[in-house]
């Protein structure tokens, strides 16, 4: 296959959809992901992800839009998630394991009792990037484009509560308010990117990247355009492989992610003990 | 007579609703040096996590009759997460955050206040070093420059003497006479031996807290008083008796 047979898929434009899509999970989820890894709280991504699914079976069975009915329950769980755990007197990881199924068994009655078949369901747990559609990519592009603003504006508190809670409380800085933005961020960020990957994927868009990223630096603020750039060569790739080899696009992204971490981790640690050897 | 820096009034406070420290209280003035020890588990770190105002009280009040002085705090190692993707620089720069106007960037007087800070402790080349490949002496510099790069009133240090060798345990005894020049320091160990040529009076906290006016303990006294420390000394302990306590 010639690289002008590669790019003929270019003229559809749900596949140029499927791709804005991609960028934008990919640069959107570089930013949350890095807080996400850094702060070591990828279970509670996770409580957020899968109590989710409780908000679209209760949309589907209203007749809404689920992806609001997903946001609302995504952030109810973040919020209370961050609230138990500034309590410090309920375990905050069975806490999370609760609200995690909960969530999964509240979709699974929703869902089951709505009458008739429901075709978009196996798109939520998979996604679905090949359908995504205008209203879709805007609001993407406008909540990325918040988000980023937010991290730019507000980067030095958002390192330092995340960080040391403890003496950012001691400096003034207002910690829970810093902490409860952060966890309705996270929690749009990651409903939000259900669509392209699928709630059973969508985390690795979140901590993959910024895994290979952390293999270059530690330091917060260059992890986030490495992950970027990690996230969108992984799933640009995945999004091309999937479709010429016909298999569901999320999963064909993650498995690119993650073939990707393990090529440039090996790479690098082939570099480091030249480097070595030689040094 | 000085007016107090802080007074701590019969204070109970702890973790939940579980009180750890009961029935403590305390006056810290001016340019005063103490060392807070007692066993692991005792209530140290308890302590000055209320001072700080962290922890809830549950009864009696902290008093600050000049209003609430500027703290720099180094917290104990153990509390520190040393994989997180955080710079010396930042770190150190993260202690000049106020509760005033907030601005996006940091300004450029700040900034050259902690390049200065970074070059006169030494940590000038390691500036944007991420703090996971520091030895345990260079974290204890960023931290301790953290704690003291806003020019603070009242320093508090847990355990810093934690993963340093003894060359840098050298250098900070020195550090901490200089500043206590200027400042008032609360400097907790649970190893009397290393502090006390600091210090200059000492309050021994196991559940509660017995102030003692001076840097010298035998060890009748700390029987005596249930100071359960381990008391290390070089040559003869200078035998002192001191006088008895409020509470008990």
């Amino acid at each position: 296959m010639t690289m002008s047979e590669l790019l003929t898929i270019l003229d559809y434009q749900f596949f140029r959809h499927a791709l804005a899509a991609a960028l934008l999970t990919s640069v959107l989820a570089a930013m949350v992901g890095t807080y996400i890894v850094s702060r070591k709280i990828v279970f509670i991504g996770g409580g957020i992800t899968h109590a989710s699914f409780g908000g679209i079976g209760l949309a589907y069975y209203m007749g809404l839009n689920p992806i609001m009915g997903a946001a609302v329950f995504g952030i109810m769980t973040a919020l209370g998630i961050e609230w138990i755990s500034g309590k410090g007197n309920i375990r905050e990881d069975s806490a999370i394991a609760i609200l995690w199924s909960l969530g999964m068994a509240l979709g699974i009655i929703f869902v089951f009792m709505t009458p008739g078949y429901a075709p978009n369901l196996m798109s939520f747990l998979f996604g679905s990037i090949l359908s995504v559609g205008k209203t879709d990519l805007y609001t993407l592009a406008g909540f990325s484009l918040l988000t980023l603003f937010i991290f730019t504006v507000f980067f030095r508190p958002i390192l330092y509560t995340a960080f040391d809670p403890e003496f950012a409380k001691i400096k003034g800085i207002p910690v829970g308010t810093y902490r409860y933005m952060m966890s309705v961020i996270m929690a749009l960020a990651i409903v939000l990117s259900i669509r392209t990957v699928g709630i059973i994927l969508v985390l690795s868009i979140f901590t993959i990247p910024q895994i290979t990223a952390m293999l270059f630096t530690r330091n917060f603020a260059l992890i986030i355009p490495l992950a970027a750039l990690w996230g969108i060569t992984g799933s640009v790739a995945g999004l091309f492989a999937a479709y010429y080899m016909n298999i569901p696009s999320g999963a064909s992204i993650i498995f690119f992610l993650t073939i990707q971490l393990m090529v440039v981790k090996l790479i690098v640690t082939l570099q480091r003990q030249v480097q070595r050897r030689s040094g | 007579m000085k007016k107090p820096l802080l007074i701590l009034d019969n204070i109970r406070t702890g973790y939940n609703s579980d009180p750890v420290l009961r029935d403590v209280s305390l006056e810290v003035y001016p340019l005063d040096f103490i060392g807070v020890i007692g066993p692991n588990g005792g209530g140290k770190t308890t302590l000055i996590k209320a001072i700080l105002g962290l922890l809830p009280l549950f009864s009696g009040h902290i008093h600050f009759p000049s209003g609430r002085p500027k703290t720099g705090y180094l917290p104990q190692a153990s509390q520190i997460d040393r994989s997180f993707p955080i710079t010396v620089k930042e770190v150190i720069s993260s202690g000049l955050e106020t509760s005033d106007k907030f601005l996006p960037f940091l300004s450029s007087a700040k900034k050259e206040k902690v390049r200065k800070m970074m070059d006169e402790t030494g940590l000038g080349s390691l500036s944007s070093r991420p703090i996971g490949e520091l030895s345990g002496g260079q974290l204890q510099k960023t931290f301790l420059c953290r704690a003291l790069i806003d020019e603070p009133d009242l320093l508090i240090l847990d355990e810093p003497n934690t993963h340093v060798d003894k060359h840098f345990e050298q250098e900070l005894h020195e550090w901490l006479k200089e500043l206590n020049k200027n400042m008032t320091i609360l400097l907790v160990s649970h190893d009397i031996g290393t502090i006390s040529p600091m210090v200059k009076t000492i309050a021994c906290v196991n559940r509660t807290l017995h102030y003692h006016p001076s840097n010298q303990l035998s060890e009748e006294v700390l029987k005596v008083y249930n100071c359960p420390v381990d008391l290390i000394a070089h040559g003869p302990v200078p035998h002192r008796v001191l006088k008895s306590h409020d509470h008990e």
